[in-house]
């Protein structure tokens, strides 16, 4: 290596030092968690985060299970691929119902490609400590999310099943 | 373009006199609100998750759907900034005017009230316009039927039956006395479209306010008013709320004496940011519940 090469090399690793120095020392809190995904949602030509395809949430209302046997249902949420309600029994928050879209987001589909278990016939998942969630139609995904320790798995399972997930999975 | 989602709700405040003082309407609705901050706190609280792996999945889709200005929660985080910085300079600017005079307890009541009633009628009505508004930005309008959507609207609780219990006592009951509701329709009754665009709150929030010009939008939010003033007097009647209760509590928590002017102008100032702080947070919480049960 010419040695006029390697003095660049030095310096050059040198000044790069200097610059993590001096920008480790001036910042002031680390950068968020979240800092990535907001430069990747807000940049110029920024995909939605809600597919221009994706179904609309009043279409998903209907496929909701009734209310009755002490719960009660209210309708929380209507947007572009989704739709939610809220399964409360004596006043209190016990479940999230809610249908959406995975257009939008297909690693939530995907995920169902490693289910083991089904559901009336669809692939069903465990999220986290508090969801169950099943795949209709390839691309429409039923969750029920605990909101109260006394609604547990099988409660959950209990309601996924209480869907039109038949009528669902004709919706087009 | 607004600030990072995550930044709004990690820099939420747990102190100051807007916190103090929703605090002291604790009594109107106890234990509904506990001033949750922190983005993943929300997170965490909301969804009862706990893996670190999975919260972080759960903010990078909530701070997605924010991003996204066609799904609508912008415009309600505007609306709930706005409304509060157009009330709130009013109030501080008619406060200045009341600076020097003679303060006696009753003159406290007063100077919590230093506007005139017809301008702190269409407050009222504006800022319980811009609650609807920002309600169906944020939630659409869910459900098939009425009976659906005042369902949901009927299951106001935490920091968002908060909101409204302020809305009521302090930009209602204190100001404008135990018939709040049935004096601001009858503002909005004998108003003039003109009236209505010289209103400092009004002109703040009109672009996102349904109804086209500012006839249809004089309508619009009266037929509002008239259909949430039953909702209303029933929710301070049926907790026996009075003005001098709210004063009474308000005190306990927010060092005011009479002889502190200054306070009470900032006192002023400061509860004009409960809808900021309360929509906030109600903001946050409906975003993690979408992102959680989508991905």
């Amino acid at each position: 290596m010419p040695i006029l090469q390697r003095w660049r090399n030095v310096l050059l690793s040198l000044g790069l030092c200097g610059l993590l120095l001096i920008s480790s020392g001036c910042a002031a809190k680390p950068p968020s968690p979240y800092a990535q995904v907001q430069q990747e949602s807000t940049q110029r030509g920024a995909p939605k985060a809600v597919a221009k395809t994706a179904t609309q949430g009043s279409e998903f209302n209907r496929f909701f299970p009734k209310p009755g046997n002490g719960f009660e249902r209210v309708y929380t949420q209507e947007k572009k691929g989704f739709a939610e309600a809220k399964l409360k029994k004596d006043g209190k928050d016990m479940a999230m119902l809610s249908i959406s879209d995975t257009s939008s987001i297909p690693a939530a589909a995907q995920k169902y490609a490693q289910s083991t278990e089904k559901i009336a016939g669809f692939p069903t998942v465990e999220v986290g400590t508090t969801q169950t969630g099943v795949l209709v139609g390839g691309h429409y995904q039923v969750k029920v999310l605990s909101r109260n320790p006394s609604f547990d798995k099988g409660d959950r399972k209990e309601w996924i099943a209480k869907f039109d997930l038949q009528g669902l999975s004709k919706l087009r | 373009m607004s600030k990072p989602i995550f930044e709004l709700v990690d820099e939420l405040p747990t102190g100051g006199i807007t916190i103090l003082s929703l605090r002291s309407l604790d009594f109107v609705v106890p234990g509904q609100w506990q001033n949750l901050v922190g983005f993943n706190n929300t997170i965490k609280a909301v969804t009862g998750e706990t893996d670190e792996a999975l919260i972080q999945q759960i903010g990078e889709r909530a701070v997605q759907l924010f991003n996204d200005k066609s799904q609508g929660y912008q415009n309600a985080l505007w609306l709930y900034q706005t409304v509060d910085s157009a009330s709130g300079a009013l109030g501080a600017a008619a406060m200045a005017n009341k600076v020097g005079q003679d303060i006696s307890f009753l003159g406290f009541l007063q100077n919590l009230t230093p506007k005139p009633e017809k301008a702190q009628s269409i407050d009222l009505c504006v800022k319980l316009v811009v609650e609807l508004v920002a309600f169906c930005q944020i939630n659409g309008i869910p459900g098939d039927s009425i009976g659906d959507f005042l369902a949901a609207l009927g299951d106001y609780s935490g920091e968002s039956l908060m909101r409204m219990a302020a809305l009521v006592c302090f930009d209602g009951l204190v100001p404008l006395g135990p018939d709040f509701a049935l004096k601001g329709l009858s503002t909005l009754n004998t108003m003039s479209p003109n009236d209505l665009e010289h209103n400092k709150t009004f002109n703040g929030v009109k672009s996102l306010i349904p109804g086209g010009d500012s006839a249809g939008q004089l309508s619009f939010i009266t037929s509002s008013m008239d259909s949430v003033k039953g909702w209303m007097t029933d929710f301070v009647s049926s907790r026996g709320v009075t003005p001098e209760q709210v004063v009474d509590n308000l005190t306990k928590f927010v060092e005011i004496s009479k002889d502190k002017l200054d306070y009470l102008g900032a006192f002023l100032d400061m509860t004009c940011n409960y809808y900021t702080h309360t929509g906030t947070q109600t903001l946050a919480r409906r975003l993690i519940e979408r992102a959680v049960a989508e991905i």
